[in-house]
């Protein structure tokens, strides 16, 4: 029993990007950068996933995982940054404080 | 293999942890996608040549275009970077807490005896990944239209210029 097996360090490597992604989803307030941390967490997420197809041996269906993944990830992304830019418009910075202003 | 893995495993944690560290936004988007780059390649180690190559070209290159579009159209002013400079201050935990992490997941990992089962490359019973997609799969196919077109409503709204 190998604990040092590439596989257990990538399920140790992806257990590190979900917690600095988390961390920055908690400590900072600008929205590109919480953006950047969600889509840390979600390359942990494909990595975790690539993993699972490669150990069983079904590498196809967790490609078909990964793409779907990707194209909600290239969404998510496109939207934060839509807020994000509609938020620095109307009060001149990204700080997702300022959302608490809006109405309705 | 294996080593192309341990070197691209370890820049896609560096450079993901200089994503949300870094103080410059453009740089994070940068190291964000040396990241994706990074994933990419092992991706394409582990047989997921498709994925990897999507990988590569969407998240590093188009998702990187967007951010760097956002910024840019966000011209930046001093109190803007105040903020990143606060950002900067609470994040230098960082570190320490991946270091505690990783050293605590390491034991864990050597008391539990946690190891993955054996690589089973015989029973790859998958046959071609257009076939898993379009016969196994259709639902995600349409649940991923549905979200392009959510997105592109999405763009459209939200990036449209006030009269």
């Amino acid at each position: 029993m190998n604990v040092f097996g590439f596989e257990n360090i990538i399920l140790i490597v992806g257990f590190l990007l979900i917690i600095s992604g988390c961390y920055c989803l908690i400590r900072t307030y600008h929205l590109l950068k919480i953006t950047i941390g969600i889509e840390l967490a979600m390359k942990a997420v494909t990595l975790f996933i690539t993993l699972a197809g490669f150990v069983n041996g079904n590498v196809d269906l967790a490609q078909s995982f990964v793409i779907t993944t990707i194209v909600i990830e290239v969404v998510v992304t496109v939207v934060a940054a839509g807020i994000a830019i509609n938020l620095y418009r109307k009060y001149g910075s990204m700080d997702i404080r300022n959302l608490r202003k809006l109405k309705g | 293999m294996e080593a192309v893995i341990y070197i691209c495993l370890g820049l896609m944690l560096a450079f993901g942890v200089m994503a949300v560290m870094l103080h410059s936004m453009t740089k994070s988007a940068i190291a964000l996608a040396a990241a994706s780059a990074a994933l990419g390649i092992i991706m394409y180690e582990m047989g997921s040549v498709w994925a990897a190559l999507i990988e590569i070209s969407v998240c590093s290159g188009l998702v990187t275009v967007i951010f760097i579009s956002a910024i840019s159209l966000s011209n930046m002013e001093k109190k803007e970077l105040e903020k990143v400079y606060e950002d900067k201050k609470r994040m230098s935990l960082l570190p320490v807490i991946l270091i505690v992490s990783g050293v605590v997941l390491v034991i864990a990992a050597m008391a539990l005896g946690v190891s993955l089962p054996k690589v089973d490359h015989a029973a790859n019973v998958a046959g071609d990944l257009r076939e898993i997609l379009w016969n196994n799969r259709q639902a995600d196919i349409w649940g991923q239209i549905i979200i392009m077109i959510t997105g592109s409503a999405a763009v459209v709204v939200l990036f449209r210029e006030r009269d």
